[in-house]
């Protein structure tokens, strides 16, 4: 009976343990994968790491984040302990009440901590370049720089922001168990108080001082939220960058350096662990009372400080290069700040433009064209170049946020196919330069259904039900059931669109949905779990690679076809570098090699036409025409879709009431 | 007589309208061996935190060789401290935390800073762990030490930077009774040794007459006399320092003239005089001065209410009209049995009449004022707290 509640027991710890590592170990398991797929393992590989050191954007964001991380713990860690020091001198009174106020952050959601200091720096901008241009009026000897932007800067004091009070929160316990008379002592020894915390109270406090910065730089490294508000357009960290390529695919890569960031903070949990295990340790000893007099352990013991210090020197050297050569790079006269998405350059491109112009790319990643929008709209942005959609480009042209572009500096847009230009959202092609083009349509698995899929009413067919994947995006959804309907994807009748999302939710209580999704599509599909999705060209083609079972279609009603254009902000302070990128990327070798890495249709007609050849030449084989016809949709079938228009507000709110509606 | 070394004049200490010092004035001659002695809170600690520059006097002045130096801070005196918990660095070993004032530049006399060379430390600290008898201790944690060690290291740290005055703040208040005996014999010894003037904080009288050159007693953040151990133990200024230093039995008593002083309405010879006639007096008999008599003899009649034995010499309780007094003899008288004492007229001890009169040296709470005076540790518990705000 005992044995047996033991036995349970047991199970139960151990299934605890395995859901909390159960996911990490899978993510590290796949990190080792050949193939791109997190379905199947295809072999073990350190593929994803080597690609990892060749990702510029990734590896650029390795570094800010380790930059950010190391600074904002030095300098958090020095303040904090003094801040700590202030604390112990107080009264009780005062001490308790700024010790709640230091807490107060902590508990504090980050999304509020990230709120608030984007709007302080936003305001304290705002006064700054009033106080720039009276400044510069009123005397003509220094020249202050018109404007400031978030970035590296406003990220490192948010980061030390919040690592301040958590460096406080650890040092103040050592200090209060610390003799109250040994800064007495020691200055009634000959020192001043500085000398005497310096060669007292630091050692005494070493333990709290150095978890503070063990927790602050963790903290660091993992933080999110706050670095997303802060960090303007020039700064990227990890986990920013890693959320920016969730829009499209989330990349093999990411495993590879989640695998690698899991290590390192096991690595420092391990050390503070043994750091606290041996202190203990000491203690007992000392306790123990007994005594040992090795004379060559004390005489190892007089060098092992010295190496210390040495080693701290060096590290502080290290990061002062660091931050310097950091300086100097980011320094470079003429820079282009660049927002796209995730995955969608060959970033070999980013390297040839910057060795032909000089120019230096910051390139950035946002996970959403609505995000995209409010970043720009809160004035936390200093993009120059941005690669919306057309229905936001609409939006953005409406609201007056775009400049006009100076066609004379970008000859190759005579490259791009004239059915690309003058579209609907840019009417007289005044501020866009198409960067890619696909098409929305239906992905099936040929195994599981009886005959090819042709019309949407496949998507609301109880025939397939729990088969079904539809998309969890509001826009596309409803487009799927208008078509489905014979109706027009941009109308603006309340009665159709009721009718239309009526269809969805008959469809949702018939149970054909298996789910609404997005990035689940790849798994769900490639795992042969769904047999019909709604989702993007390019997109299959990545799901094809790993099982040769699915079909794209695009349905005999039509469908949606979409264009990602290039455009340059109306507060763009590099408008002339920004056509510079823009002209470049128009080319048509820029074009054949984001063709290749994304399989996005091209706007060039140039590089429509030769993509086959390139294909040929890179892989040695024919490109198969279907999948030629996949990244660049036939005239044909294009001619049956249609673009999404910016809708009125009042439509966009019915949109919202009846996604809610649905309750998905 | 020595030359001066520190005075204190008119030192008042205030903390939020609190006056902790009143008035304190003070002299200390070079070589002494001066001990501020009395109770918890009677602000002997604060005098010497003023002595060791850790506090600034709120008025008055503090002067070493005739300089004012209150805003000098504790690092330019020639002043060194051993703290009541010895306040050792935990993080060196004894060798180091004795050499820690070595180490530290001080200021020459042209403002050059003076750094002492590695084996001129390393004499100095040698020689001062000898004089503490801690030679061979060097390599030692100092959290591996014992108590008197670990106070032996705090006396040694001081003491190496060759300091003026060396400051001790209750230094053998965490010792047990018998370690705190060898380590009095062991202070005096180490004073004598170096020839440095020692101020001494205490409150226990029996440390203050065994070690000092001088006693200050102080109750309530004032000086109520200054003396040699024989002046205060002979001659106390009132009720407080007679009963405070050594047991005495304090009796209302009218000094009737020159050499005569009445008690229970008897008069008695005594050697004091320079009182009005029939000036109402605090008379003090120190139990040992008590000679016990057969009851007819005596120049005083009463009941044996309680006998303790104390190894030397039995404690008994005598009550005489209803007054309780401590004796002390090697003779036993039984609980119950009367007896009678006769008193020399050195016994006697006439002191004017004080504010701290009628409260003390009436021995009908024998045994809980017994219970007090033993038990030290509570005291310095009280003191802790006290600290704290």
């Amino acid at each position: 009976m005992k044995k047996q509640r033991h036995f349970k027991s047991r199970l139960f710890m151990a299934l605890v343990f395995l859901f909390l590592y159960a996911p990490i170990f899978i993510l590290i398991f796949f990190s080792f994968n050949s193939g791109t797929s997190s379905m199947v393992f295809q072999g073990f590989s350190l593929h994803w790491y080597s690609e990892l050191l060749h990702n510029r954007i990734i590896m650029q964001s390795v570094y800010t984040t380790l930059l950010v991380s190391i600074l904002a713990t030095i300098i958090s860690t020095v303040a904090g302990t003094f801040a700590a020091v202030g604390f112990h001198a107080l009264r009780k009174r005062p001490r308790e009440v700024l010790t709640t106020v230091n807490n107060i952050p902590m508990m504090n959601a980050d999304i509020v901590t990230g709120v608030s200091l984007c709007l302080l720096f936003v305001v304290l901008f705002g006064f700054y370049e009033s106080f720039a241009a009276w400044f510069n009026g009123v005397q003509g000897l220094i020249t202050l720089p018109k404007q400031l932007n978030m970035g590296f800067g406003t990220l490192l004091i948010a980061h030390i922001c919040f690592n301040i009070p958590y460096v406080i929160l650890s040092v103040g316990p050592k200090l209060r168990q610390m003799d109250k008379n040994l800064i007495d002592a020691a200055q009634d020894l000959g020192c001043t108080w500085m000398q005497a915390f310096v060669k007292v109270v630091i050692p005494e406090i070493k333990p709290g001082i150095i978890s503070g910065a063990l927790i602050a730089f963790t903290m660091s490294v993992d933080d999110f939220v706050i670095s997303y508000f802060t960090a303007g357009s020039s700064a990227s960290t990890l986990a920013m960058t890693i959320y920016g390529m969730t829009k499209k695919r989330v990349s093999p890569q990411i495993n590879a350096v989640s695998t690698l960031l899991f290590v390192t903070v096991l690595i420092l949990l391990v050390i503070v662990n043994l750091r606290e295990a041996s202190e203990e340790k000491s203690a007992k000893r000392r306790t123990a009372a007994k005594i040992y007099a090795h004379r060559s352990e004390s005489r190892n013991r007089r060098i092992a400080p010295v190496l210390q210090r040495v080693g701290a020197a060096v590290l502080i050297c290290a990061i002062i290069a660091g931050t310097v050569f950091a300086g100097h790079v980011g320094k470079s006269e003429r820079v282009v700040n660049v927002c796209s998405w995730g995955e969608y350059i060959d970033e070999d491109l980013i390297d040839e433009f910057e060795a032909q112009t000089g120019i230096t790319v910051n390139y950035q990643t946002a996970e959403s064209n609505e995000a995209l929008y409010s970043l720009i709209e809160m004035g936390g942005a200093d993009f120059d170049v941005i690669v919306p959609s057309d229905y936001m480009i609409e939006r953005l042209i409406a609201e007056d946020l775009l400049a006009e572009l100076d066609y004379s500096n970008i000859p190759n847009f005579e490259l791009i196919d004239p059915r690309f230009k003058n579209l609907a959202y840019d009417p007289e092609n005044l501020y866009t330069v198409p960067y890619t083009w696909s098409t929305l349509g239906i992905i099936y698995n040929t195994a599981m259904v009886d005959e090819p899929i042709t019309s949407w009413d496949a998507m609301f067919d109880p025939k397939y039900a729990g088969q079904v994947l539809m998309i969890n995006n509001s826009r596309d959804a409803l487009a799927a059931a208008l078509f489905s309907l014979g109706y027009d994807i941009n109308t603006t009748d309340e009665a159709k669109l009721r009718e239309a999302s009526a269809l969805l939710a008959e469809a949702k209580s018939a149970g054909v949905y298996q789910a609404f999704v997005m990035d689940q599509v790849y798994q769900k599909m490639e795992g042969g779990n769904a047999a019909i999705a709604v989702y993007y060209a390019g997109d299959y083609l990545t799901m094809l690679e790993n099982n040769e079972d699915l079909a794209y279609v695009i349905p005999d009603e039509g469908s949606n076809w979409f264009v990602d254009a290039m455009c340059v902000l109306k507060s763009a302070q590099h408008k002339e570098e920004a056509e510079a990128w823009i002209n470049f990327i128009a080319s048509t070798e820029s074009n054949l090699a984001n063709m290749d890495y994304i399989w996005y249709g091209s706007p060039n007609i140039e590089a429509m036409e030769q993509y086959p050849d390139y294909y040929y030449e890179l892989y040695e084989e024919e490109i198969d025409q279907e999948t030629l016809d996949i990244i660049i949709t036939p005239a044909d079938t294009l001619e049956r879709c249609q673009m999404y228009r910016n809708l009125p507000a009042k439509t966009l709110a019915l949109y919202n009431e009846l996604w809610t509606d649905l309750g998905v | 007589m020595s030359k001066e070394l520190i005075r204190l004049v008119d030192c008042v200490m205030a903390f939020d309208e609190e006056v902790v010092l009143n008035d304190i004035n003070l002299c200390i001659n070079d070589r002494e061996f001066l001990t501020l002695l009395g109770p918890s809170g009677c602000g002997k600690t604060t005098t010497l935190r003023l002595i060791g520059g850790f506090q600034k006097p709120t008025s008055g002045d503090v002067l070493f060789n005739g300089v004012r130096v209150n805003d000098v801070p504790p690092h330019k005196r020639e002043v060194n401290t051993v703290f009541q918990k010895y306040a050792l660095f935990p993080h060196l070993n004894v060798y180091e935390n004795v050499a820690f004032g070595l180490r530290i530049p001080k200021k020459g006399e042209h403002g050059k800073k003076i750094k002492l060379s590695e084996q001129e430390i390393d004499a100095r600290v040698t020689e001062m762990l000898r004089v503490v008898n801690l030679t061979g201790f060097e390599k030692r944690s100092v959290s591996a030490l014992s108590g008197g060690q670990q106070q032996r290291v705090a006396i040694a740290r001081a003491l190496v930077n060759r300091p003026k005055v060396l400051l001790l703040d209750e230094p053998l208040g965490a010792l047990d009774l018998r370690l705190r005996k060898d380590m009095q014999i062991e202070l005096k010894r180490i004073q004598q040794e170096t020839g440095i003037t020692f101020i001494y904080v205490t409150h226990d009288q029996e440390e203050a007459l065994a070690m000092s050159d001088t006693i200050v007693v102080m109750d309530a953040g004032r000086i109520l006399q200054i003396g040699t151990p024989t002046d205060i133990y002979n001659e106390p200024e009132n009720a407080f320092v007679a009963d405070f230093i050594g047991e005495s039995n304090i009796i209302d008593g009218i000094m009737r003239e020159d050499g005569v002083v009445e008690i229970f309405n008897r008069r008695f010879k005594c050697l004091d005089s320079g009182f009005d006639k029939d000036e109402p007096v605090d008379v003090v008999i120190r139990p040992e001065d008590v000679d016990i008599v057969a009851e007819d003899q005596g120049q005083l009649k009463g009941t044996v209410t309680n006998v303790t034995f104390k190894g030397m010499q039995y404690d008994i309780i005598v009550d005489f009209y209803g007054f309780k007094w401590l004796i002390q003899t090697t003779d036993l008288s039984p609980v119950g049995s009367r007896i009678g004492i006769k008193i020399d007229p050195d016994g006697f001890h006439v002191m004017k009449k004080s504010e701290y009169s009628g409260m003390f040296g009436d021995y009908s709470s024998y045994s809980e004022e017994y219970d007090e005076i033993g038990d030290a540790s509570l005291e310095l518990v009280e003191e802790d707290a006290g600290d704290e705000e």
